[in-house]
């Protein structure tokens, strides 16, 4: 839920980039640090390993301007995608506002993009939401990877796969290359203060 | 496609993954190749081949290592610290957003700066008997059982907790070393010796007190003084209770507060002293279940 500063008007929504290990969660924040450098209103953070791996989260401030007289500041966060970083993953996910779920097209990556769409619908749940009706978008990640002939799953079968009953808007992305990055997170953060909208029951 | 064609997309395939950091995949596309080249009797410089691909796998199996290996708890910087502590604080309440924090550092495995913290806001008097959970929940953690029992004892030696709050703590280290199987001795709080010792040998303990009053200076009913029974004291610390209806009397109290003007009241005599409120905490069960006690350290110098 987001949060509020009345005293000093500020609002803070948190949106999170998840999915399965590798699939690009950091490169989408990196490139909208790069790229947005204006927006963002402090370094990215990223408490990674050698192998350079998400190990604990990124952390990536980004400021939209006022809103009804108030700041309105994104908080992104990209989570481990590692199977055995799932308490951090919960961490992570506290107070969450919108997710931002990057499925890898590689079709080796398959199942890694199911397993992970689940375990975030049970992250979810366990603190109280839905995955159903969250703001949540997808991302098709790594499109480029068709171009020099890799094996990658059709958008088709990743919208059947992931998407089939979620029903939520989606991308494809190359974050390598920067294409879709933005499209996803934009649309990410419309559905997120539509939401933050109706909870202060603001008129339209 | 011709056994050469196969190896040349796998081996492809298998640089890709490993570009990805995809190594296990990476590793699978290698061993395929490496069935391929032994199962295929008409390709030539099998031998040189066989090697060239072991190679590759083997650099691959170093970094799956390398990565397996690497220590799970990194160092972090002061300033990663202090963005944990801020970004995962959720509450509105000071007090329970600074606990938040140390927790955090504790779950991301900082716990020597976790313990920092959490003796920090000991010392401010801030929920105590969640801080010293807190505080023995870290030692054991990232130090020993003995570390543990060594900060109870100190706790008990020096009066810092009262004796209602270290009974709860003591409950809580008997039970926790009961899941861990951790057999050890911890001093018992009716004998403890330091403390009874500690009254007489410094001879300026708070008399019994009945009742005491403060004059409030902040909050909703600033300027009023409240009078309150004491149900609880161990050596300079009260414990009053305030019931849950009286809504502004709680508010007017915060913990860490400096009562600068108390009237203590004792069966023999009264006295002006100031304080500390160091512990205001809901009671859960029993018949005052919902009031509130708080818990009043008592500087009569």
């Amino acid at each position: 839920m987001a949060n509020f500063n009345f005293k000093e008007r500020v609002i803070e929504c948190k949106i999170v980039y998840y999915g399965p290990g590798r699939c690009g969660k950091t490169t989408n924040l990196e490139y909208v640090f790069k790229a947005f450098k204006k927006t963002t209103s402090g370094d990215m953070v990223s408490i990674d390993t050698k192998g350079d791996r998400t190990l604990f989260f990124d952390f990536l401030p980004m400021g939209l301007g006022k809103i009804r007289g108030c700041d309105v500041m994104m908080q992104l966060y990209a989570v481990p995608g590692q199977q055995k970083y799932s308490s951090t993953r919960k961490m992570v996910l506290k107070g969450v506002d919108g997710v931002v779920f990057v499925a890898d097209s590689l079709e080796v990556r398959r199942k890694a993009n199911l397993l992970s769409l689940k375990d975030l619908q049970g992250n979810l749940k366990e603190q109280g939401h839905s995955i159903f009706k969250l703001p949540l978008i997808i991302q098709y990640n790594k499109r480029d990877l068709a171009e020099e002939g890799f094996p990658i799953l059709p958008e088709d079968v990743l919208e059947q796969d992931l998407n089939s009953k979620l029903k939520v808007p989606s991308f494809t992305a190359s974050a390598v290359k920067g294409t879709g990055v933005w499209p996803t997170l934009k649309e990410c953060m419309k559905l997120t203060l539509l939401e933050l909208q109706k909870e202060l029951k603001w008129a339209g | 496609m011709s056994d050469k064609d196969r190896i040349r997309s796998l081996l492809k395939e298998a640089e890709l993954y490993k570009k990805q950091s995809l190594l296990t995949q990476s590793k699978g596309k290698y061993l395929n190749v490496l069935q391929i080249i032994e199962s295929s009797r008409q390709l030539g410089n099998r031998e040189k081949l066989l090697d060239a691909v072991r190679e590759k796998m083997r650099a691959v199996e170093e970094k799956l290592t390398e990565i397996d290996e690497a220590p799970e708890v990194p160092e972090l910087s002061e300033s990663q610290h202090n963005l944990i502590r801020k970004r995962f604080s959720f509450s509105k309440d000071k007090d329970k957003a600074a606990i938040e924090g140390a927790v955090a550092l504790a779950k991301f495995g900082q716990y020597e700066q976790a313990l920092e913290q959490f003796k920090k806001l000991l010392r401010q008097g801030i929920l105590p008997v969640v801080v010293a959970k807190n505080i023995i929940t870290c030692l054991l953690s990232f130090s020993t059982a003995d570390a543990a029992v060594a900060q109870f004892s100190q706790w008990v030696s020096r009066e810092s907790l009262s004796r209602p709050q270290l009974k709860q703590i003591r409950a809580f280290l008997n039970s926790t070393f009961g899941k861990k199987g951790i057999k050890a001795e911890l001093p018992k709080l009716d004998e403890a010796p330091a403390e009874a010792g500690k009254e007489d040998e410094e001879g300026d303990a708070v008399l019994d007190l009945s009742s005491i009053s403060i004059q409030l200076e902040s909050g909703p009913l600033k300027g009023e003084t409240v009078e309150f029974d004491v149900t609880f004291q161990s050596g300079n610390s009260v414990s009053v209770i305030i019931p849950a209806r009286r809504k502004d009397l709680l508010d007017s109290f915060k913990t860490g507060m400096e009562l600068s003007d108390i009237q203590c009241f004792s069966p023999i005599g009264f006295f002006r002293a100031n304080g500390v409120l160091f512990g205001k905490t809901e009671i859960k069960d029993g018949p005052k279940q919902g009031d509130y006690l708080l818990e009043i350290a008592i500087n009569a110098d």
